[in-house]
């Protein structure tokens, strides 16, 4: 048996996501980024939402996150942050740091285990998961994602970090068919599929639609089933420049231009702004599609580079 | 007294390897443990520690068991260092490993102060109106649940190296015994190794104590450098060099690409 025809697919184009953001996403909402610092982040979707001029989010990921955050926060989309762990590892986070520093967003005190079980509370449908692991840290003085409780068997002191049910969720993985079953070929998921559980919409992009009957003959594969996702679009190297493993490694080259123009931004050089605003223009919001954007990142040659690097690990 | 290394007596392997070599030793065969972002120092200690005295050390983070990267990269949390490994996990396992705590952790710090907390968080003004904004930190909890951790940082500078911290990202041992124990803690830092010497811990006041000094540094040095009363014991060892075997392991095997000597 096949997939019963007449089914609806789930595959949007890629100029249709500008009008799907704009049905499910609105200025204020919370957003939830899967993949986890430079890895399987949907940067393709994130410009997308870049282009569609949506202010005061707030932003959620998974507890790593870099290069898209600062990005977003450098064009101007995000009001607060809840993300443990912003950093382009090499670099701090520019944009992040000099927004945060002059007041103009507000980075909420969160960890690992309030943003993830947060988004396990939401997925299985409860208030709140409780957390027994944290003491000392001033960073449980100054969550706002958590209460103390009480245990009901023990009288134990404990916490419990609320649950999180983000408006839209943007994903990137490798593979899915054209219903919404999404396929990750990489090693790390980090925590794409409980985020897919907890957000009201979900959107993902791929690096390629595969037919149905190749997921129905290795279904143990799918990561995230369709039930749970509301739309995908093929976007090759949407990743980039976030590696999409084991398909194309990560661009390191080009986050460091881009934290070089935000850092001499941040440290308020004559030319900072402009050429960070330059930056944000030329790859964009001028490019009118995911090939307009690749050949203004290097084109088939970089692309080829890191399909090889990808390759060789 | 030597107050900076020697050119003309250099040793011939970098800080970064000292410190990868000396974390190594202090590895037990059996034991289970994990490092966070930005961590090729650790990675290359575990890997190291694996390969040489501890076949049975268990690497497993939030996501992973038992990696083998074939190089160290910068980044040691994405598909480059972990697509190869006995098992990949996701952060529903986090909860688990989180509670259950691992028999050693490492961690940094933008701040370290005399008790061994670490800050990530901000320096100056307050968590809401920060002078100067961290990235934070992803997993807090290691540093409690956790047997043991290490302090591992790549600058040794009066900046890093204060009295207070501005803000507990990760603690230590708080403010010494009263507030450690009051607190609920268990565990804390073993030893905090920089590029400059190695600590550990005095057990009767939880103040930060110089162990031994890297080769080529002197203790003047490592004092003018912490901006806090380092406790100084009367003989300062010297911290033992890589072995030859040691270096040649970490060099062919685990570093060949030269990151901890770039």
């Amino acid at each position: 048996m096949t997939a019963a025809t007449g089914r609806k697919t789930k595959r949007i184009r890629f100029d249709e996501i500008g009008g799907f953001l704009a049905n499910t996403i609105e200025d204020g909402d919370l957003l939830a980024i899967g993949g986890l610092f430079k890895q399987g982040r949907p940067l393709a979707l994130i410009r997308e939402v870049i282009r569609q001029r949506l202010t005061a989010l707030k932003i959620i990921s998974s507890p790593g996150s870099g290069f898209d955050v600062d990005l977003l926060i450098a064009a101007g989309c995000v009001a607060e942050t809840f993300l443990p762990a912003v950093t382009l590892e090499t670099h701090m986070c520019p944009s992040f740091r000099r927004a945060v520093e002059a007041g103009t967003i507000t980075a909420h005190c969160v960890d690992a285990l309030s943003v993830v079980g947060g988004f396990l509370a939401a997925a299985n449908g409860v208030p709140f998961q409780p957390v027994a692991a944290w003491k000392g840290s001033d960073v449980i003085k100054y969550n706002p994602l958590i209460r103390e409780i009480t245990c009901p068997f023990t009288g134990e002191k404990l916490f419990a970090t609320k649950a999180i049910r983000p408006k839209l969720a943007l994903l990137h993985a490798q593979e899915a068919d054209e219903f919404g079953n999404i396929r990750h070929l990489s090693t790390m998921t980090y925590a794409d599929q409980m985020i897919a559980r907890s957000a009201d919409t979900v959107l993902v992009s791929v690096d390629r639609i595969v037919p149905s009957g190749d997921i129905i003959s290795r279904p143990r594969e799918t990561s995230i089933p369709c039930i749970y996702v509301d739309a995908v679009v093929e976007i090759p190297f949407g990743a980039h420049p976030t590696g999409s493993f084991p398909n194309y490694s990560i661009d390191e080259a080009h986050i460091d231009s881009y934290a070089t123009y935000a850092e001499a931004a941040r440290k308020g050089s004559p030319t900072g702004d402009a050429n960070l605003q330059a930056y944000i223009e030329r790859h964009v919001i001028a490019p009118q599609d995911q090939e307009g954007y690749l050949t203004t990142v290097g084109g088939d040659t970089r692309m080829e580079e890191l399909v090889a690097e990808a390759q060789a690990l | 007294m030597m107050t900076t290394r020697s050119a003309d007596h250099a040793p011939d392997y970098s800080p970064a390897e000292m410190q990868a070599v000396f974390l190594s030793r202090d590895l037990t065969d059996g034991e289970l443990g994990a490092a966070g972002a930005s961590a090729a120092i650790p990675m290359a200690a575990m890997l190291l520690a694996r390969l040489r005295h501890a076949p049975n050390l268990s690497i497993a983070g939030e996501m992973f068991v038992n990696p083998y990267p074939k190089q160290l990269w910068s980044s040691m949390l994405d598909d480059r260092a972990l697509g190869a490994c006995e098992a990949a996990e996701t952060f529903l396992e986090l909860f688990a490993h989180s509670h259950r705590g691992l028999d050693f952790f490492f961690h940094n710090g933008m701040q370290i102060d005399q008790y061994g907390n670490i800050n990530l968080h901000h320096i100056g003004g307050t968590i809401d109106a920060p002078v100067m904004r961290g990235p934070g930190a992803a997993n807090i909890s290691y540093a409690v649940t956790s047997r043991r951790f290490y302090i591992c940082t790549t600058v040794h500078t009066k900046r890093t190296f204060v009295p207070k911290v501005d803000f507990i990202t990760s603690p230590g041992y708080l403010q010494g015994p009263e507030s450690y124990h009051a607190a609920g803690l268990q565990y804390g830092p073993k030893y905090c190794v920089t590029p400059l010497a190695v600590m550990d811990f005095d057990p009767e006041t939880f103040r930060m104590r110089l162990k031994s000094v890297h080769e080529g540094i002197s203790v003047d040095h490592v004092i003018a450098q912490t901006d806090f009363e380092l406790l100084v014991p009367e003989h300062v060892e010297i911290t033992d060099p890589p072995a030859p075997n040691e270096l040649q392991l970490l060099r062919d095997v685990v570093d060949p690409k030269g990151l901890l000597r770039s």
